[in-house]
């Protein structure tokens, strides 16, 4: 069972935005240790040891989450829900990765207690400098709470 | 005597005899009203009844208004999350390309490259101006009174910090409306950034806002003008102007999507105003629109 550490987890469904993100963050140094899940269910049996990641030391837990609102089976803001709702998991940050900005759910996001919201911008080179930025406030200049 | 009486009987007879032929006259009459009064109640009913009828048509029609309504929502929702996605594939893949292979692609393969990412931002601001076009039909107006010259040297002075132009605008006394700050505000700068645009190859562009008051119909209005001596148009095509992708001059030299003058028209629309233009090829052109009061 996988109880190496994990830096950033990132739960995105698109595959393309994923490897960007991944490509973003490798590229500035933020952090080499990406775990990417590709959907909410993945990401929460994960989190809570459960399914395939059953038996997996829960305490290991990753210093940010990247999490994409428009996925498959668990959506993003189911994830959310349970993240912030769970007392072993509600302090690590979380930063939401939208692609609209027609999106309705930016309040919902903040009533469940996201750390930040982020529309992925159109444009490419805004994209990763949007990443990059937010990886770099989140995981070095912020100052976390033990987890 | 006797006679006296048999007179005056047979005269009161006579007399009865006729009252009596007045009452049957009278309900001969009544009857007849009576029938006109019926005809015109089943008259009524069938005119309650069409009414009834087209009151149903017109909530039927009003259902299927909203349903189209939440259908373009979708739609347009789709837009902005669905096109957006492959074409940020797209700008980042070309852009990855770039980085990481940038030495083996010859001079061709570097310009091909390029193309790509050019037309991948430019589909982005295609499909935010298609956006802002399609949502100001479902955003609510909120009136209040314009000091116009405030608002106007105000986006002068804007537009002047965004954009670096060597025109020169001049501001006249222009009269208050009452409209949507936000949108007029984006009518104007659509309206100022064109003149701007279509006027920079002259050497000394000038670009004239004017407006007044006006009664058409015993009904008050304001009209506002901005004229620029640009490059213009032929008033042969004056139709196509306020189309959405609607464009008359080449897009090398005079970039746009085609969209702002669409946008402006559906805003002046929704405050039940009036768009034009007028223009001559190489001598500039005139762009009014005039709003109630």
């Amino acid at each position: 069972m996988e109880n190496t550490l994990v830096e950033i987890l990132l739960i995105e469904d698109n595959e393309n935005d994923a490897e960007i993100t991944i490509r973003a963050l490798r590229k500035s140094n933020i952090a080499n240790k990406i775990k990417h899940l590709s959907d909410g269910e993945q990401a929460l049996n994960f989190l809570f040891g459960k399914g395939d990641y059953e038996g997996r030391d829960v305490e290991i837990k990753p210093k940010l989450i990247m999490l994409d609102l428009k996925m498959p089976k668990v959506d993003g803001l189911e994830v959310l829900e349970k993240i912030k709702s769970d007392p072993v998991t509600k302090k690590i940050p979380v930063v939401v990765l939208t692609s609209s900005r027609e999106h309705p759910d930016i309040e919902k996001c903040y009533e469940l207690g996201v750390n930040s919201y982020i529309v992925k911008p159109v444009d490419f080179d805004n994209f990763s400098t949007a990443i990059t930025q937010s990886g770099m406030y989140w995981m070095l200049i912020n100052q976390s709470p033990d987890l | 005597m006797l006679n006296k009486h048999e007179a005056q009987i047979m005269e009161s007879n006579k007399q009865l005899a006729l009252m009596i032929e007045e009452k049957e006259k009278r309900a001969a009459e009544l009857l007849k009203a009576n029938i006109e009064l019926e005809h015109q109640n089943n008259e009524k009913e069938k005119r309650a009844v069409e009414l009834l009828r087209s009151n149903e048509d017109l909530k039927r029609t009003e259902a299927k208004l909203l349903e189209v309504n939440k259908e373009l929502e979708a739609f347009s929702y789709s837009v902005s999350h669905d096109l957006r996605a492959p074409l940020r594939a797209i700008g980042s893949y070309s852009q990855m390309l770039e980085e990481d292979y940038i030495n083996v692609l010859d001079e061709n393969g570097q310009r091909l490259l390029g193309i790509i990412q050019k037309s991948a931002v430019k589909m982005g601001v295609l499909i935010d101006d298609l956006l802002t076009f399609s949502r100001l039909s479902k955003k609510e107006m909120r009136k209040s009174r314009i000091n116009m010259n405030e608002f106007v040297n105000n986006i002068v002075d804007e537009y002047a910090k965004i954009s670096s132009h060597h025109a020169k605008i001049i501001v006249n006394e222009l009269p208050d409306v009452l409209g949507d700050e936000n949108l007029l505000s984006s009518v104007l700068t659509n309206l100022l950034s064109n003149a701007v645009k279509y006027s920079f190859k002259n050497e000394h562009p000038v670009i004239d806002i004017s407006g007044k008051k006006i009664t058409e119909n015993n009904k008050e209005f304001v009209e506002y003008c901005i004229t620029d001596n640009g490059i213009g148009f032929d008033m042969l095509y004056v139709n196509k102007l306020f189309g959405v992708f609607q464009r008359l001059h080449n897009e090398k030299e005079y970039p746009g999507t085609g969209v702002g003058l669409a946008i402006s028209k559906r805003i002046i629309d929704k405050h039940d105003g009036k768009i034009w233009a007028k223009g001559e090829l190489g001598k500039g052109s005139s762009f009014c629109f005039s709003l109630p009061c």
